[in-house]
């Protein structure tokens, strides 16, 4: 009975221990998360602010509504640039989707001469900092005509340029899938190509859409590589430089709120493509990673 | 339809692993051939050589007569199941069947046609909507045996098929494709580790072992006249009884001492050893467990064991016996045996077992080969 009762009495103790943690725990995340999110509430409540051009003092807007983003629209080129970025996520994700998978296939399938040393020296490759190639990227293009108004296309290039060398997701999930599945193909009169299209990549979903996904939305964040190649030519411009170029003129004061709603109208198909395929963003990192 | 032939086949796994050497077979057309042995030794490399999905490192393989070494898997016209079903998981049962057919642009009424009387033959025409993953095991294995039937290809290769089922519906499978043979009659090359589906499905066996060709032969004559030990023992369930005696030729007659009882050899065996020439010398004794009977201790032939373990099998004892410390598997029908022996055949009881002069295996010591072959 004593015993019992000592029981519960440690019990009830855990109980509460625990309930304790957790309220403290809870209280940490939560002002994490406020930390986090108050940026991005703070531009978003900026954008609709109508009245004043610069930043100011009150976070909550005195007035609501769309003009910063009919300024946007009407009397900057933000249409094209915003267009230019989408077109080079569009052409990165399909081009850069197909050297990843054709080349992780390649690699998962067939063993040849000098395979380990080539994955190994594409990992090493893929260490170093892209923009180490930044002055002679530059230049090459420059002699090829693919910088200022053509800027769009060169940075396709750059983009999928070495992106076979980013492997080892997708490799790791084609390792899940049974090669008899190939043989079976292969015995049943399919080439390598019938192979790859017709089994393959229809159980590949998930790594497909994770591809797709990082293709299009490298574009959207490039200011480095962009700018170089760029050079302030309004009609090669992307988002991120377009933006940075209203900061540096030292006309943000001006155009602040116009700012924010330009951020805001970035976000917008960023965060659609990765809500809409979020679940299989999760497979595709997770079903590469059960086996590598 | 058509005959294989490899000759001197090879296979060199990167600088130095041997896992099939120099390889011959001739392989009639419409014959069912069993690779059979224990894992790795090569069966199934060699298959896949036939198929087409291993390179060949030395030797030829031919297809009704044609040289296929450098032919891809699908220019060779066979077919194959897979141990694992290999199914395709997104395609319905009856886009699986169909595959091959929709990849050679066979027209749409052919395709149903096929396919449906395929699945008509393997009882699996009500899954035609399904899935793979919707479907039992057993049921896989007959849409993967479908998807190579469509195909009426000149040979069918099966690697394993039943190892994945359980053991009844293993048994039922095994009865399904004898059946299934009769209905496609084309050449069959079975590769199995199970010799009870060697022995059960092949109109010949190849037993391997190490990448080399051990025997070739019906059922009948690889279990009635192993030429090795390793045969002797691979062959037949629970496998041979080996010891080591002394053959001993006295009066114009042959003997056997196994554990000092003396049995007379007799049959065609006396004869063989006769026409051999071979006189006494020291053996290896192989007596298989169905062989061995229950004997009078006065009986000069009579074997003195102890009984280690017993097992009821129903239809038959398999008792594992200590004879002179060493292990012997003695199988005896129930049938034969009245309630009173039965009980009293139980661990740590002596008893006496011997076996006929007519069923005894003789093979070298050092060679380990079957003197009479």
């Amino acid at each position: 009975m004593r015993n019992n009762k000592t029981n519960k009495q440690s019990l009830l103790g855990a109980r509460a221990s625990r309930n304790i943690s957790n309220t403290i725990i809870y209280i940490v995340l939560v002002a994490i998360t406020i930390l986090w999110l108050f940026p991005f509430l703070g531009i978003v409540l900026e954008s609709f602010e109508v009245g004043t051009k610069a930043m100011d003092s009150n976070l909550w807007p005195i007035k609501f509504g769309f003009d910063n983003y009919i300024r946007l629209f009407t009397e900057t080129k933000f249409l094209k640039w915003f267009g230019n970025t989408a077109f080079m996520g569009v052409c990165t994700a399909l081009l850069q989707t197909f050297f990843i998978l054709s080349m992780s296939y390649t690699l998962s399938r067939l063993r040849f001469k000098g395979r380990k040393g080539l994955m190994n020296m594409m990992l090493i490759l893929g260490m170093f900092p892209g923009f180490l190639t930044l002055i002679l990227i530059k230049k090459v293009f420059h002699d090829l005509g693919l910088t200022e108004a053509m800027a769009p296309v060169g940075l396709i290039i750059v983009y999928c340029a070495s992106s076979g060398m980013g492997y080892y997701v997708s490799k790791g999930f084609f390792d899940t899938i049974s090669k008899s599945l190939d043989e079976a193909a292969r015995v049943d009169g399919a080439t390598r190509w019938q192979v790859f299209y017709k089994v393959i990549m229809p159980l590949s979903k998930p790594i497909i859409i994770y591809s797709i996904l990082m293709g299009f939305m490298a574009p959207w964040g490039d200011f480095m590589m962009a700018k170089y190649l760029i050079n302030a030519n309004p009609d090669g411009m992307n988002v991120a430089v377009m933006m940075q170029t209203w900061l540096s003129k030292g006309l943000l004061n001006d155009n602040y709120t116009m700012f924010c709603a330009a951020a805001v109208m970035v976000a917008v198909p960023v965060t659609a493509v990765f809500l809409a395929l979020q679940k299989y963003y999760v497979e595709g990192v997770t079903g590469g990673a059960v086996k590598g | 339809m058509a005959s294989v032939k490899l000759t001197n086949v090879k296979k060199i796994y990167g600088k130095n692993t041997l896992a099939v050497d120099n390889f011959n077979l001739d392989i009639a057309d419409k014959e069912f051939i069993v690779f059979v042995g224990p894992s790795g030794c090569g069966k199934s490399t060699t298959l896949r050589m036939i198929a087409g999905l291993e390179d060949i490192s030395g030797g030829t393989v031919e297809i009704d007569g044609v040289v296929v070494n450098d032919l891809q898997p699908r220019d060779r016209d066979i077919a194959m199941v897979f141990q694992n079903y290999a199914l395709y998981p997104h395609l319905t049962v009856f886009e699986n069947m169909a595959f091959s057919l929709r990849l050679k642009k066979v027209p749409q009424d052919e395709v149903y046609k096929k396919v449906t009387e395929a699945a008509e033959i393997l009882g699996i025409t009500e899954y035609l909507t399904r899935k793979p993953r919707a479907l039992s095991g057993g049921q896989r294995q007959r849409v993967a045996i479908g998807r190579a039937m469509v195909r009426d290809s000149k040979v069918f290769l099966m690697d394993e098929p039943l190892s994945n089922l359980d053991a009844k519906l293993r048994n039922q499978m095994r009865a399904e494709i004898i059946l299934l043979r009769k209905k496609i009659d084309t050449t069959f090359i079975y590769v199995t580790h199970d010799q009870t589906e060697a022995m059960t499905l092949g109109d010949r066996i190849v037993i391997m072992k190490d990448g080399i060709i051990q025997q070739v032969g019906t059922p009948t004559e690889v279990f009635d006249m192993p030429c090795n030990l390793f045969v002797a023992e691979f062959i037949g369930a629970p496998k041979m009884n080996t010891f080591k005696t002394e053959l001993v030729f006295q009066g114009g007659k042959h003997y056997v001492t196994p554990y000092g009882a003396k049995i007379e050899v007799n049959g065609d065996k006396a004869l063989a050893l006769k026409e051999k020439g071979i006189e006494s010398r020291e053996i290896i004794l192989g007596v298989r467990p169905e062989h061995f009977v229950l004997a009078d201790p006065k009986d000069p032939g009579a074997i003195k064991c102890e009984i280690l373990v017993n097992e009821m099998m129903g239809s038959e004892l398999h008792l594992h016996v200590l004879a002179d410390g060493e292990k012997l598997i003695v199988r005896i029908p129930t049938v034969s045996l009245t309630d009173d022996q039965r009980r009293s055949l139980v661990q740590g009881t002596t008893i006496y077992v011997t076996f006929e002069g007519k069923v005894m295996h003789f093979f070298d010591e050092e060679t380990q080969t079957n003197l009479l072959v």
